[in-house]
Order: structure tokens, then C-alpha cells, then sequence
């Protein structure tokens, strides 16, 4: 029996868009990080007109609403805790516009980040924010979460590239913002709201010149700590590459039985690193890199030789959570963020308190940014293991606001970690936020749950339905 | 004496009947929260350079001025990351950076006075920011006074966050009419080891050649204008010998032999087109040039002067500044001229309007209209008391304007700060 809701939707929209049998909801009730409950519909629009016409609907009937990319996330950002409308934006995936003169584009949110790069490339442009999930994340998932990648140390964020917005409010109406508009900067506000200020049906980016020359290398260290501290000295010497990335020897073993790239097996971590632009400043970007890591211990320093070999290391690294998910019966992958400074006593404390709990941990992260990636390793069917996770993922994010840092660098706080948001802000803070959130959804239909305490302020990094679903 | 600083501090027609300068955010958020109880009116002050940037407020009791907001709060070179007061100059964050051979390319005009608050509260966004980003883009958290006297902080001082909302933007270019800014957190980036200025006086009809050949290099400068008028009051103290001629100005950074390339590039570029002779300044004096050229989008000329600035494509730049400068074809007879600078990279173009003491209103308000529809998107930067009046300082409101109002409701319901300074009357 079809609920009252969703014969509406369905009346509205037909059966092509709208989705309502249980078994065709079940593929929108989890994404990568936790598995919830079934929405009582969802719909697969066309265009900005179909998701209006259904956010009105259920804004009527009382339904909360979740929009949703590919649903790789990693805090619950995309899980319908409350059941409602998921928007599903599989249809929604063209490239609107595109200007090369001012390299500038205009695209639908379900665009997968790299198929907008693969499709400009000709013209030696390229969108510059690269979740390693790119390959089938999109763009609006890249919105509502200011996903970042290897390469936003020296390019940015997504929130860097975003130049306008068109989105659908609570009431349905269509919106367009854009950074040069006078106003607040409701462009700003929109990208990294996850999905809980409005549905963003198109979004414009702006787009880079390809550099005219790229060099990735790769050293090999003894250990985790002794690579960070070669990335604390490269940011404190005042050179900022296009990437600086550490995997630990548990990484790289697991990328390399799969990916076969070229990383120094037998090291206890490897540092990868990218330079980016003219030929002259490669060069002596990768001599001044090269000579660093040597003074901090680097064991062995490796430039690709063609493109090809700087693919196989860029997808290998991409890769490695995928790699682990081969080896390990699950795992709970952290993200936290700490002035660069601190990391190689940040790493030290992540392998104590993996110890501590008796976890495996793995780390691979966007060590030039200082953005923290540990991989908890577990068996879901072991309670303790679970238990161990949980408190194990809570300690690490005390200990990063402890070193001046925060619990999220680019995944967002979704449903894992609103709790944890108050160790982070104050009241006064989050009550600040509060007030956008009153403007563009003060019945709270979008995406509850997510971001925002629920009012325990435990403080405690949320065990979801299913912990470590993220397997894939 | 307090009088006459009070009158110093007038926008529009008001004059504040109180100066406050509240010792750090607290006093400040406890200033704001008492106005608020009072049913008073409060404007942020920074340094006042870009004070025309907003219209005047149409009520105004106390002005609260940030110069005593100038701490260090964190700064930490090896992070590349800064937290300041809000009322720090930029020519003493600039200093203070340039010790550690660190740089936080602003660029806004006369940075010995020129406030961090105040630049981010008007929105600036300078001519290098199609490399750097724009100041929304270099900062990473704030904190900031609300009209309730709370103090909330947004971000913090790592350089990638997404930890609950990215409020830090809402604040930048809200124009004091939100909270007040008190303390702002910023990614430094590395200074580059070589900086050169490249000026080149051309033809004006070598326009179209010059802007194809520049447009086609493979190591672009980080900052490319082409102005027309807008010469340095030295250059032409008398307003006879201001050279009509069209220039263009570049500006390179980046390591030796990348900015020695590019030069040799520019310069066939240039040679190309029929360019023959470029100045070029090196080390101090090529950032002391830009920095003239900064200081020239606001500064006032002739008798009657205001300058707008038009956001839009990069490609069509050129072509709106050329529709600026013969927007108001009567100009000439009654002594109004229009003086553009076009950013081949950013696509704004700045407008300056110039005019007799004794031009009427109605025909000043015409000359801002259509300089305004020709240069796009535009935004008031500076102006003579005269004009304000005339000229709006935001024009066409955005189609999100209830939003807006809405914001501006939640954040201050009574309504406390800034009354009418920004767009739609907020
Ligand atoms: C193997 C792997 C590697 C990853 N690597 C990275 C990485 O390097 N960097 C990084 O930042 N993240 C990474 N992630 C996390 C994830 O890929 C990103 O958060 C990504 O941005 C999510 O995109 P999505 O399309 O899957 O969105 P979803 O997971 O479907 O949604 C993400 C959030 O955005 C909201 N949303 C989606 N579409 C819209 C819309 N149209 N309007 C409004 N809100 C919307 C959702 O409600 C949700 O809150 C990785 C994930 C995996 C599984």
C-alpha cells in the first residue's frame, strides 16, 4: 500500500521519476559510512522543476527531505534518519555550459567530479577539487560536503571554486546566487551546508589551466612520524606544493599488492608529492622537496618518469581505501584536521591510542594540509572491536582540538559526529549557525539530524546502525 | 575636541553622538548587546577607506571603532596560518608577515590604514585575486560580535574545514550589518622571491592587438590591467597634463626564472602589438607601484568624483569599460569624463566618474546609471561627499534579497547595526 505521499509524488511526477516499493528504496537508505532507515519515497528528477514540485509536496505532507549524490560520504551526511523524500540526482548529470575563454562552467549536481575534468581536458582546463572518490562522487555531493583532495593544498577546497548556486528552497522556489552578486554571500553558506540549507540543482565552478609541467615523486621513510615531520619542515620552509600525501607502510603494502604502482614496499611510510607548473619551477620544486625530505630522513627519493607511472601513483593513492577494504573485514576511516605543525605529534598520539585500544590502525592522508585520515581496522561482528572504534575515533578528535585542530578537514560532520560538534564550538557558535539554518529551513525538513547537536552533547562520535558499512 | 572627531566619523548627513573603542570582542559584544537594549544604532569603523563602499545610514548613534582590536592572537609561521584583531592595518600585518617571508594578498587601497575587519566587511576582492583567491577564500575562521553580546566563533586555525557551517563568508562583504568582525584567521601564503611591475603606454588603436596578444601567453602575470585615465595625481598634478592614453599594467610574481620568462614573453607579446616601450619596476619599487595602482581605485579626482566597480566575464572586460567610458555621450560638453580600469584576468572593470563642482544632481545620477549598466554587476568604491547622495551604492538588488532580509533579521533583530548601508536597504 503506497502511502499518501507517495501517490501524490507519483501523481505529480509519474512512475519514471518517483521511486516507492521497498525494494527500489533500499539502494537510498545507507551511503559509505552507515545504513538507516528507507525512505517512504524517493525521486530520480530530470530537472530543477521536478525536484521543486516534489520538495512542495513534501513540504504539505510533512516529509523530511535528503538529497543525495553518489552516496559515498562518510559521516551519514546522505542517510534518511527519518525516513521522508531522498532526491537522487543519478539524472541530473550534464554539463549545462561550459566557457573556455573564462574557464568557467556550468553544471548539474550529479555530474561525477572526474567526468567534468576527463570532459575539458582537450581544452587544458580541469575542475581542481579531486575527492579521491572522484571517479563517482559528484559535483553536488562535492557541494554539500566542500570536499577537498590531494590537490587542494595549493588549489583549494570546493568552497574555492564554486562561483554560483542555483538551489530550491523549503517553499520550492528556485534560487540563483552567485559570488559577484552585492549581498551576503550566500554562495559561501550553501557549499558545505550538507544538504540541510537547500537542493542545489546547478552549480557553477570555476575551472584552472592545466600547469604546463608536473613532477610526482615519491620518498620512503622509516616510519609515519619521521614523514611528517619532513612535511611540517616543506610548509615551514614556505613551499607549498600542489600535493603532500603520507600513507603508512600498512597503506601501502595493501595499494601496492593491489595496484602494483611503484611504492617502496618495504618502507614504513611514503611521502607523495606533487609540484605543478612551469618546467623551471618543477625542477627546482622537486630539488628543494627532494633535498628537505633527505635532511628529515627520507630513505629514497623517486620521480615518475611519464604519465603513465604518475597515474598509476595518483590511482594507486586514490585507491587505498578500496585496497584496505580488500584486506580488512571493516574499517572506520577518521578525519580530523591539525595546524601542520603538530603532525608528527598528532600521528605519534593516533598510533598510541590505536595501541591502546588494541586496533590496527592504517594512515593515509592529505598530510600538507594537515588533514588526518586514520583507518580504524575491525571485525563488526566482534563487540568489543566495535566499542574499541568508537572510543578509539572519539580520543583521536579530542587529541586534534586538543593540538588547535577540528574534527572535520573534508568528509563534514553528517550524522557521525554532530555530537562531537560541541567539543569543537561553543553554544554561542552553534547558535550562530542556528540562525542561518532558521532562514533557509526553519521547519527543519531538510536533511535532519545532520550537522547540528541534537541537544545530549555527549560528545561522542556516533555508532551508527551499522559501523564500517564502508567496505567498498 | 570629541565634537569634531565625531564629526570626522559623518556618513552622509549623521554624525555619531558617541565614539566607542572597545578594548577587546568582549567589551565590544557588550557594547553592541547595550545599543541593542537602548534601541540604538551602531556603525563599525576601520580605517574609513572604503567607507563609500555602503550608502550612508539613515540612523546612526554610535560609532564603534576597531583600533584597539590590533592583537596577535596566534601566529605561527611554519603553520602558514594568522590570527589577528580585526583592527590590525594591513601595512602592520604586512609587516609583521614580511619578517617571515610571508605574504596575505588583500590588496586593498592605502593599507596604512586600511583595517583586516574592514577589508573583509566590504567584500573586498583586489585585481591578484585570480591566483590568490579572493580575502573569502584566505580566511579560515573569525570571531565576531553579535547585537545579542555574544561572541561566536566560525572555522579555526587549520587550513581545510568543514566543520559546521562556513559562517566566516557570510561576514565577509556583510558590511557591519550582521556582527561585528573582531578577530580574523587567515592561510599566509609564501611571499614570492621576485615581484615585477610592467607599465606600457599604447595607442588607442592598438587596443585590440595588445588584448590578444597579452591574453595568449602561457605564463600569465598574476595581475593584468589595462587603464585608461586613473594616472597617479603626481603624474598629473594639473588636470591638463593627464595623459589619455591608454596603459597597461602587469604585474608578475613567482620564482626568478619563471618571472624572467614570462617578462621575455610579455615583452614580444607587447612587440607584437605594436608596443614599444614598457617601464619596469623591480624588487620594492614594483610593490610600492602596485600599490599605487591599488590606491588609485578609491582615490577621489577633479571636483566631483565616484568610482564603481563591475564584476563580470574577464573575455568581455574590455569591452565593458569601453562601453563605460562612452556611456554618457554628453558628457564631454558638461565636463563629465569617465576614467576605466579593466582586469583582463577577474573581469572587473572600475569606472571613475568625474565631474564639475557645479554639474546638477539629476545629470550626475544619469552619468552613474549608465556607466553602472555598462560595466555589469557594480558596487560604489569611493566617492566625494557631493555624490553619494546621487549615486547608490549597490544599484541592482539580487534576486535572493529575502534571503537576505531574513538574514539580516535573525542575526539582528533590531536592527542595530549599520541601518541602510547595504543593498536593499538593509
Ligand atoms: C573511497 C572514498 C574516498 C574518499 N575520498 C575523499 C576525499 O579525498 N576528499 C573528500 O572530501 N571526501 C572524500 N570522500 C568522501 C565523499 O566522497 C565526499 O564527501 C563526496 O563529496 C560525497 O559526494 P557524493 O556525491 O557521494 O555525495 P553524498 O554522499 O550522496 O552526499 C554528501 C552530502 O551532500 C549532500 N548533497 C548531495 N547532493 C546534494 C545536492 N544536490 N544539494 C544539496 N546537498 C546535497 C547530501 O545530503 C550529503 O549531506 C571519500 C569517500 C570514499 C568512499
Amino acid at each position: 500500500m503506497l502511502s499518501s505521499f507517495a501517490s501524490r509524488l507519483l501523481d505529480a511526477l509519474g512512475p519514471d521519476v518517483v521511486r516507492a516499493a521497498p525494494e527500489d528504496l533500499a539502494v537510498y537508505a545507507f551511503d559509505a559510512y552507515s545504513e538507516d532507515k528507507l525512505p517512504s519515497a524517493a525521486i530520480v528528477p530530470h530537472d530543477a522543476r521536478e525536484v521543486a514540485i516534489a520538495v512542495r509536496i513534501a513540504r504539505e505532507c510533512g516529509e523530511p527531505i535528503v538529497p543525495r549524490g553518489a552516496g559515498t560520504g562518510l559521516c551519514g551526511g546522505a542517510v534518511p534518519s527519518r525516513g521522508g523524500l531522498v532526491i537522487s540526482f543519478a539524472r541530473m548529470n550534464r554539463i549545462v555550459e561550459l566557457d573556455v575563454r573564462n574557464r568557467r562552467a556550468r553544471v548539474q549536481p550529479g555530474l561525477i567530479n572526474l567526468d567534468l575534468s576527463a570532459a575539458i581536458a582537450g581544452a587544458g582546463i580541469f575542475y581542481a577539487p579531486d575527492p579521491s572518490s572522484q571517479k563517482i562522487s559528484t559535483i553536488g555531493g562535492n557541494v554539500g560536503t566542500n570536499a577537498g583532495g590531494p590537490h587542494c593544498l595549493s588549489y583549494g577546497t570546493t568552497t574555492n571554486h564554486v562561483l554560483g548556486i542555483e538551489y530550491v528552497d523549503g517553499n520550492g522556489a528556485l534560487h540563483h546566487t552567485s559570488i559577484d552578486d552585492s549581498g551576503y554571500d550566500l554562495t559561501g553558506l550553501l557549499v558545505g551546508s550538507e544538504g540541510t540549507l537547500g537542493i542545489v540543482t546547478e552549480v557553477d565552478v570555476r575551472l584552472m589551466k592545466l600547469p604546463e609541467a608536473v613532477r610526482v615523486c615519491v620518498a620512503a621513510f622509516t616510519d609515519v612520524e619521521s614523514a611528517s615531520e619532513a612535511v611540517s619542515a616543506i610548509i615551514g620552509a614556505g613551499i607549498v606544493p600542489t600535493a603532500l600525501e603520507i600513507m603508512d607502510a600498512l597503506i601501502t603494502r595493501a595499494v601496492e599488492a593491489h595496484y602494483h604502482a611503484g611504492y617502496p614496499e618495504n618502507a614504513g611510510a611514503v611521502l607523495l608529492v606533487e609540484i605543478a607548473g612551469t618546467h623551471d619551477d618543477a625542477a627546482a620544486g622537486e630539488a628543494a622537496l627532494a633535498a628537505i625530505a633527505r635532511e628529515h630522513g627520507a630513505l629514497s627519493w623517486r620521480a615518475a618518469r611519464d604519465q603513465r607511472e604518475r597515474d598509476a601513483l595518483w590511482a594507486a593513492r586514490k585507491g587505498a581505501a578500496g585496497a584496505i577494504g580488500r584486506i580488512a573485514p571493516n574499517y572506520y576511516i577518521q578525519d580530523a584536521c591539525v595546524p601542520r605543525t603538530r603532525l608528527p605529534e598528532v600521528m605519534h598520539a593516533i598510533d598510541a591510542i590505536a595501541r591502546d585500544h588494541k586496533l590496527p590502525v592504517g594512515n593515509v592522508f592529505h598530510a600538507g594540509d594537515g588533514n588526518l585520515h586514520p583507518l580504524l581496522i575491525f571485525d563488526r561482528r566482534e563487540r568489543r572491536q566495535v566499542e574499541a572504534v568508537v572510543a578509539a575515533g572519539t580520543e583521536i578528535l579530542r587529541t586534534c582540538i586538543a593540538m588547535g585542530g577540528t574534527i572535520s578537514g573534508e568528509h563534514g560532520i553528517g550524522y557521525e559526529k554532530r555530537e562531537t560538534l560541541s567539543l569543537v564550538f561553543s553554544p554561542d557558535d552553534l547558535a550562530a549557525m542556528g540562525r542561518v539554518r532558521d532562514v533557509f529551513d526553519p521547519m527543519r525538513a531538510f536533511n535532519p539530524d545532520k550537522i547540528f547537536p541534537s541537544g545530549a552533547m555527549c560528545g561522542e562520535v556516533k555508532t551508527p546502525a551499522a559501523l564500517g558499512t564502508a567496505t567498498a | 575636541m570629541i565634537a569634531k572627531r565625531n564629526d570626522a566619523l559623518r556618513l552622509g548627513t549623521l554624525s555619531p553622538a558617541r565614539v566607542l573603542e572597545p578594548a577587546d570582542g568582549v567589551e565590544l559584544a557588550a557594547a553592541l548587546a547595550a545599543a541593542a537594549a537602548a534601541g540604538e544604532s551602531v556603525v563599525l569603523h576601520g580605517g574609513g577607506t572604503l567607507q563609500h563602499s555602503a550608502n550612508p545610514p539613515v540612523r546612526y548613534d554610535s560609532a564603534v571603532l576597531t583600533t584597539r582590536l590590533v592583537a596577535v592572537h596566534e601566529y605561527e609561521p611554519r603553520d602558514l596560518t594568522i590570527g589577528i584583531g580585526a583592527g590590525m592595518t594591513l601595512a602592520t600585518l604586512r609587516r609583521m608577515l614580511a619578517e617571515h617571508h610571508q605574504v596575505l594578498p588583500l590588496d586593498a587601497p592605502f593599507p596604512a590604514r586600511a583595517t583586516i575587519g574592514g577589508t573583509l566587511a566590504s567584500g573586498w576582492a583586489g585585481p591578484r585575486r585570480a591566483t590568490y583567491g579572493r580575502s573569502r577564500d584566505l580566511l579560515i575562521g573569525a570571531t565576531v560580535a553579535l547585537t545579542d553580546g555574544t561572541l561566536a566563533v566560525c572555522g579555526g586555525m587549520v587550513v581545510k574545514n568543514v566543520t559546521g557551517y562556513d559562517l566566516g563568508k557570510l561576514y565577509v562583504g556583510s558590511q557591519g550589518t550582521l556582527g561585528a568582525i573582531v578577530r580574523a584567521n587567515f592561510k599566509v601564503l609564501p611571499a614570492p622571491p621576485e615581484q615585477r611591475l610592467a607599465i606600457s603606454t599604447f595607442e588607442d588603436d592598438n587596443r585590440e592587438r595588445v588584448v590578444a596578444h597579452v591574453g595568449g601567453m602561457t605564463v600569465p602575470p598574476v595581475a593584468l590591467l589595462i587603464r585608461d585615465g586613473f594616472l597617479a595625481l603626481r603624474d598629473a598634478p594639473r588636470p591638463e597634463d593627464i595623459d589619455f592614453r591608454p596603459q597597461i599594467v602587469a604585474l608578475f610574481e613567482g620564482s626568478e626564472s619563471t618571472v624572467d620568462r614570462a617578462m621575455r614573453e610579455y615583452r614580444s607579446a607587447l612587440g607584437a602589438a605594436g608596443v614599444a616601450e614598457t617601464r619596469i619596476l623591480t624588487g620594492a619599487a614594483a610593490s610600492n607601484g602596485f600599490q599605487d595602482v591599488l590606491d588609485e581605485y578609491v582615490a577621489l579626482a577633479g571636483a566631483v568624483s565616484f568610482t564603481l566597480l563591475g564584476r563580470g566575464l574577464p573575455a568581455d572586460a574590455p569591452l565593458r569599460s569601453e562601453r563605460a567610458r562612452t556611456a554618457f555621450p554628453s558628457g564631454g560638453e558638461r565636463g563629465v569624463s569617465v576614467e576605466t580600469i579593466a582586469n583582463l584576468l577577474t573581469g572587473d572593470v572600475v569606472a571613475r566618474v568625474r565631474a564639475p563642482a557645479a554639474l546638477d544632481a539629476q545629470t550626475l545620477a544619469a552619468a552613474g546609471a549608465a556607466v553602472r549598466s555598462a560595466i555589469g554587476r557594480a558596487q560604489l568604491i569611493a566617492a566625494h561627499d557631493a555624490a553619494v547622495p546621487h549615486v547608490d551604492a549597490w544599484g541592482e538588488t539580487p534576486s535572493t534579497i529575502a534571503t537576505m532580509r531574513a538574514l539580516k533579521e535573525r542575526f539582528d533583530p533590531q536592527n542595530v547595526l549599520a541601518p541602510g548601508r547595504f543593498v536593499g536597504a538593509i
